[in-house]
């Protein structure tokens, strides 16, 4: 699934740590390619992308294409920041269930005109810092 | 006849700010404060050093100079013992874990008196820097930290998903903090005793929206010891005591968020540890007297009272509202203060919901005492609740 990119004219103020196992997320996340691990042993996805199925065990886990497109289960805006996030600071995050039956939490990015309320049509979208990329999510 | 063991005594600091900065001239060692403890503990229970065999510590924030502080102390108290010395970490859930492990070492048969016991001290250091380590402490530092997630966002998130779900109002989800400052004001251990009005909990500045600051717990330093005793040696000294009768434990297999998306806002792992202890003690929800509670921010409360079957689904903020809650109500909740006027120093604010529950059920609470109190449960937990530790405890006098 290919995600709208976003330019963020900046560095990431917390970057993640990349494994040779998660590389091909973040690289396919700056390419807009929305993805985790599906287990071929019970068929269920999980996220963040992991080389274990945490439902049955199996290793036998491959990468393929999530949907982008969920519902809003919960949002805040945090005012109290660490340190590294405080010139970002208030900035809103959230819970989305995307529609595939996958739970998320990411950052939550403002859509002109459309209030932040559970129960409303979320999109992903990765935004591209000058570093690397983070996903997000907002109103679709 | 199975063994069985009581919180025959305690001790503890006022909660607040009591580290010191790194460049003052004069500094507060953390070992000078728990010796101090551990005798005005020792004291109080009425039993003697040498009947001591186990002490389980919470351990110390990363902020405390001397490490492996466990063994450290016992030098300075020469406590030589048979039983286990360590420290113990659970994130939220590491005091209520030291309770529980000393408690385990009287039931193995491995000492007759164990401590459970530990100080937190945080206080001096800025808010922003401790949320650079507190941000690594729930969710994936990878995946949900790079994006600025802290600790306090997810219970946030719980309010807003709540107040959606059943219509409750800021107002009477903020209710539980004016209750809170209410109770703290009788509670000379308390952090913050001043009472406060509806209307000043709803001006306050947002932390994370919808809670402001008066439904987050402030920054605090604490220090408490629990001495806790095999039944036999609890009816030998013959003073009051709390004797433990149910205990239960859930993880639900989740971390922050349920990955199968599920009702956030249940905490199942509360109801179903609520469900064990209250099962092992033979009692139902209605028999509990008073409730001391891990609840770091106004809606946790909510959501507890809840899980732990106090009120039905959807109706505990309303009830906090009508005083249900309340010293006097039908079902008195934090009678400390709570996390949000008590105070909150996390790895031990377990310790300090036991001496408040081993006072309340030992009939010295003074003016926050609850009449005839005989049946007290107190939670402990991490995350978003994924993980809960309830202790059910009986008033014996």
């Amino acid at each position: 699934m290919t995600l709208e990119s976003i330019p963020v004219a900046r560095k990431r103020a917390y970057p993640p740590r990349m494994s040779a196992f998660t590389q091909p997320f973040w690289e396919g996340l700056a390419k807009s390619q929305w993805k985790s691990t599906c287990c071929e042993a019970c068929g269920k996805f999980t996220f963040p992308p992991k080389p274990i199925c945490p439902h049955c065990w199996s290793d036998n886990m491959q990468w393929k294409g999530l949907s982008k497109r969920g519902t809003l289960y919960s949002w805040t805006r945090v005012h109290s920041a660490p340190k590294v996030f405080t010139d970002e600071a208030p900035y809103a995050f959230c819970v989305v269930d995307l529609d595939i039956g996958l739970r998320i939490a990411t950052r939550l990015i403002e859509h002109k005109g459309v209030a932040f309320k559970p129960g409303i049509p979320m999109e992903v979208v990765v935004l591209n810092f000058e570093d690397g990329p983070l996903f997000a999510s907002r109103p679709a | 006849m199975t063994r069985r063991v009581a919180i025959v005594g305690t001790s503890a600091i006022p909660v607040g700010r009591h580290q010191t900065r790194s460049d003052e001239p004069l500094q507060v060692l953390e070992q000078e404060i728990m010796t101090r403890l551990v005798i005005d503990a020792v004291h109080d229970a009425g039993v003697e050093k040498k009947d001591i065999q186990s002490l389980v510590f919470t351990v110390p924030r990363p902020y405390t100079l001397q490490k492996y502080f466990h063994t450290f102390l016992i030098c300075h108290l020469r406590l030589a013992c048979t039983g286990t010395v360590m420290e113990v970490m659970g994130n939220g859930m590491t005091a209520a874990l030291a309770f529980d492990q000393a408690r385990n070492e009287i039931l193995l048969g491995r000492a007759e008196v164990a401590l459970a016991l530990g100080i937190n001290m945080e206080a001096a250091t800025s808010a922003q820097d401790h949320a650079m380590s507190s941000m690594r402490t729930t969710g994936d530092v990878d995946f949900q930290a790079s994006g600025g997630f802290i600790p306090i966002s997810w219970y946030a998130m719980d309010a807003m998903r709540y107040m959606h779900d059943y219509g409750a109002t800021r107002e009477q989800i903020g209710a539980v903090a004016v209750k809170n400052r209410f109770h703290a004001s009788f509670n000379p251990l308390a952090q913050y005793r001043k009472p406060i009005t509806i209307e000043e909990v709803m001006a306050q500045r947002p932390i994370v929206e919808p809670l402001g600051l008066y439904d987050v717990p402030g920054r605090s330093d604490g220090a408490a010891c629990l001495v806790q005793a095999s039944e036999e040696v609890a009816n030998t000294v013959g003073r009051p005591y709390a004797i433990l009768r149910g205990r239960g434990f859930c993880h639900d297999g989740s971390h922050q968020i349920n990955e199968v998306p599920n009702d956030m806002t249940e905490l199942i792992a509360a109801k179903q540890a609520g469900a064990t202890a209250y099962n092992e003690a033979g009692i139902s929800a209605g028999q509990i007297d008073v409730a001391e509670l891990y609840a770091p921010c106004t809606i946790v409360e909510v959501l507890v009272s809840e899980a732990l079957g106090f009120f039905p689904r959807g109706q505990g903020a309303l009830a906090a509202q009508d005083g249900q809650t309340r010293l006097g109500g039908r079902i008195p909740l934090s009678t400390s203060g709570g996390l949000t006027s008590r105070g909150h120093p996390a790895y031990v604010t377990s310790l300090y919901n036991m001496v408040e529950m081993a006072d309340q059920l030992r009939g010295r609470a003074g003016e926050r005492q609850v009449a005839n109190a005989r049946m007290g449960l107190t939670t402990g937990e991490l995350g978003n609740y994924n993980a809960a530790l309830i202790h059910v405890l009986e008033a014996a006098r």
